[in-house]
């Protein structure tokens, strides 16, 4: 497709930039939402086996509410019954007493259980809050402000999100066509970052405008509502309608929780209730909304739909967020959240969803990287082979952020399983920023090419966390053999660091000097650039034939890595030698067409 | 909303130069083109005053992509100025109806 250059040219330009402003917030956005992909399982998997007797059968319900309720009146105005108990889920029935001075949904939830001897035990020890902590991160990606604050900021990541799409397509599209399938590995390697930037962000192209559009709402609903209230009326912002279930004539006894499972899958037969949230409707009088799944339908929540059911009859009386019974326009906006959430197709999606969340936090990664390579060129165009402090911090950046965000968040998930029952979501918190800060003060400090080493190590150690804490803390954390998968994840990715370490390090012995990924000392003037280039160079050199005999003496075993590595090869590029003569051009610049 | 196309040969060549002018611009009127949009939608939907109703949330949602994709496109304008007249010329466009159609709340 044919653009005018200069739209092409301004548009690369926005893209950098649009691109280095946003990127390591949507690295962390993008890393900790794919963990958000299975948010429940890592919840099972950090808390520690329930202190409660095995939950009472849901025919014994009612005798656990009724003691509940009797031991603990503040019980009544909202609680909840789970149909499935599991770590994450640790009773039967749970309450939360809402902390007055506490406007962010606050306060401390009880947990319900039957003795063998019928009496009543109530604990106040939840499960691991860990989940919740990475769900955190991926909306505010540890940005230390309040929820209000922190939201527009992330709404405005999104929109240049979104502008670093549109911007990158159309940078694209004039070579779409011959580039669409080259991965040319190991020819020009900075052409081969480019290739894999843009084959990661063209296919998974709809995945990312999907992710930018809803990220936009998520973060701006609040300003898009009262924006519309103000020009359009419409009054006050009510509660949700589901919420609120409608309830009339006098409160005869209700059905048992029983009753409402099986009134429930009569009138939607595919539906599996998860939770039963019972309150108080209009008037004070019972309300009752039932969550679940529906394996045919994308859900509203990230993890369920619901249904606001009669208490009384047990009969479905809102379905708006209920899979399978919305009219057009709820099934619509439901379909807007499955999207981001992915969870519309089982395991299968949610698998899916979190290789395209990790490759999109590549994708932001690759970005950068290319960000700094770009510069650095421009600057040995103009003569300078030192880098500018700018350069630096950002190549340290790149480093730090994501790494630091990598350990700190398998660290503090480890944390979850070695602290057991006490490690509070404060403490979570404070293990994660630790790592985080520390990660990137060390890569400030460190520079890029040597911290770059060390933090991979850390991201590598700090991933064995994961299962070495499992081993710690024993088989009877493990309510399914599933969950062992976390821990195999985990050591899949400490592999990864290690390698991604080694490639570092030898970059940092051997890639060209004038690298911010360098750490070589040695007096760099004059002097040639043996083995700068890995296989690249030396081959171009080798085939303009012309190349003097001290290029063509670059240490050939630097070549295998450089195809193989992913920032070892990628910088080297720009490592055509300083010393080639003058009279033909830089061997990189050839080839970069 | 396109940039005007003039006769390639003698424009000026497009620059990321004045882009503070231009996302100002989309910043602040693709924000209130948006909001005329889901304005017009309210309308021809009739939303009424049920906030939360999904048809009022699908008017909320409708927001995001006019308003990224203003944000995203407004580059192509040759200039701030011309940015901000053809995005109020855009708004003119769609808040015209709203208007005429008594879409204003009290």
């Amino acid at each position: 497709m044919k653009l005018p250059t200069d739209v092409v040219k301004m548009y690369k330009e926005v893209h950098g930039w649009v691109g280095i402003l946003s990127g390591l917030c949507l690295f962390i956005a993008f890393y900790a939402g794919a963990l958000t992909m299975f948010e429940l399982p890592l919840q099972r998997w950090a808390s520690p086996p329930p202190a409660l007797a095995p939950a009472p059968s849901l025919d014994r319900t009612p005798e656990l509410v009724a003691k509940a309720i009797a031991a603990h009146p503040e019980a009544a105005k909202g609680y909840e019954i789970h149909l499935r108990t599991d770590a994450a889920h640790p009773a039967r029935m749970s309450w939360t007493v809402r902390d007055p001075e506490d406007h962010h949904g606050g306060g401390t939830t009880h947990y319900a259980a039957l003795a063998p001897d019928g009496a009543l035990q109530v604990v106040t020890q939840g499960p691991s809050q860990v989940a919740q902590l990475i769900d955190v991160l991926h909306q505010q990606v540890g940005l230390p402000f309040d929820h209000e604050i922190s939201m527009p900021i992330m709404g405005g990541i999104a929109l240049l999100y979104m502008i670093a799409i549109v911007s990158g397509l159309v940078v694209l599209l004039p070579s779409l066509v011959s580039d669409l399938f080259a991965l040319r590995i190991g020819r020009n390697v900075k052409r081969m970052w480019l290739d894999l930037h843009n084959v990661l962000g063209l296919f998974s192209l709809p995945f990312h405008i999907i992710m930018a559009l809803t990220a936009v709402v998520f973060a701006f609903h609040d300003q898009f509502y009262d924006a519309q209230g103000m020009a359009f009326g419409g009054g006050e912002r009510g509660g949700r309608p589901a919420m609120a279930a409608p309830a009339e004539g006098p409160p005869p006894a209700t059905l048992t929780p029983a009753q409402i499972v099986a009134r429930v899958r009569e009138q939607a037969p595919g539906f599996t209730p998860q939770t039963l949230v019972y309150g108080r409707g209009g008037g004070g009088l019972p309300a009752l909304r039932v969550q679940g799944s529906d394996d045919r339908y994308g859900v509203r929540a990230p993890s369920y739909g619901m249904a606001g059911v009669d208490p009384q009859t047990g009969a479905i009386t809102a379905t708006d967020y209920m899979p399978g019974m919305q009219d057009g326009w709820s099934a619509t906006i439901t379909s807007f959240f499955a999207l981001h959430f992915g969870n519309f197709g089982g395991a299968t999606i949610r698998w899916a969803y979190f290789l395209l969340g990790l490759a999109g936090a590549f994708l932001f990664y690759t970005g950068n990287l290319l960000w700094v390579e770009s510069r650095r060129r421009k600057e040995r165009k103009d003569g300078a082979v030192d880098q500018t402090r700018a350069t630096r911090i950002l190549g340290a950046l790149t480093v730090g952020v994501p790494l630091g965000c990598v350990a700190g968040i398998s660290v503090t998930l480890a944390a979850a399983k070695l602290l057991g029952g006490h490690a509070s979501y404060g403490m979570h918190s404070a293990i994660y920023y630790a790592l985080f800060l520390l990660a990137t003060f060390w890569a400030l400090v460190r520079g890029a090419a040597r911290a770059g080493v060390e933090l991979s190590v850390l991201g590598a150690v700090a991933m064995l966390c994961v299962p070495l804490a499992s081993l710690i803390a024993g088989a009877d954390w493990y309510d399914a053999p599933a969950l062992m998968l976390v821990d195999g994840v985990a050591l899949l990715l400490a592999l990864a660091l290690l390698w991604s370490a080694r490639a570092a390090r030898h970059r940092a012995r051997t890639g060209p000097r004038d690298s911010v990924w360098s750490d070589r000392r040695e007096p760099s003037l004059g002097a040639p650039e043996r083995g700068a280039g890995g296989g690249r160079s030396l081959k171009t050199a080798q085939h303009r034939a012309a190349s003097p005999s001290r290029i063509v003496a670059s240490r050939p075993r630097a070549r295998s890595r450089a195809s193989s590595s992913l920032s070892a090869s990628f910088l080297s590029c720009a490592s055509a030698p300083r010393s080639i003569s003058t009279d033909r051009p830089p061997c990189c610049a050839s080839i970069r067409t | 909303m396109k940039a005007p196309l003039a006769p390639r040969a003698r424009r000026r060549p497009l620059s990321s130069r004045d882009w503070f002018g231009k996302t100002a611009a989309a910043f602040i009127l693709g924000f209130t083109l948006a909001l005329g949009c889901a304005g017009l939608f309210r309308i021809a939907a009739g939303v009424g005053d049920a906030y939360f109703s999904t048809k009022g949330q699908f008017a909320m949602w409708l927001m995001a992509p006019v308003w990224a994709l203003t944000l995203s496109f407004c580059f192509l304008f040759r200039s701030s100025l011309r940015a901000w007249l053809w995005l109020a010329a855009a708004n003119l466009l769609v808040w015209a109806p709203v208007l005429l159609m008594g879409g204003l709340g009290s």
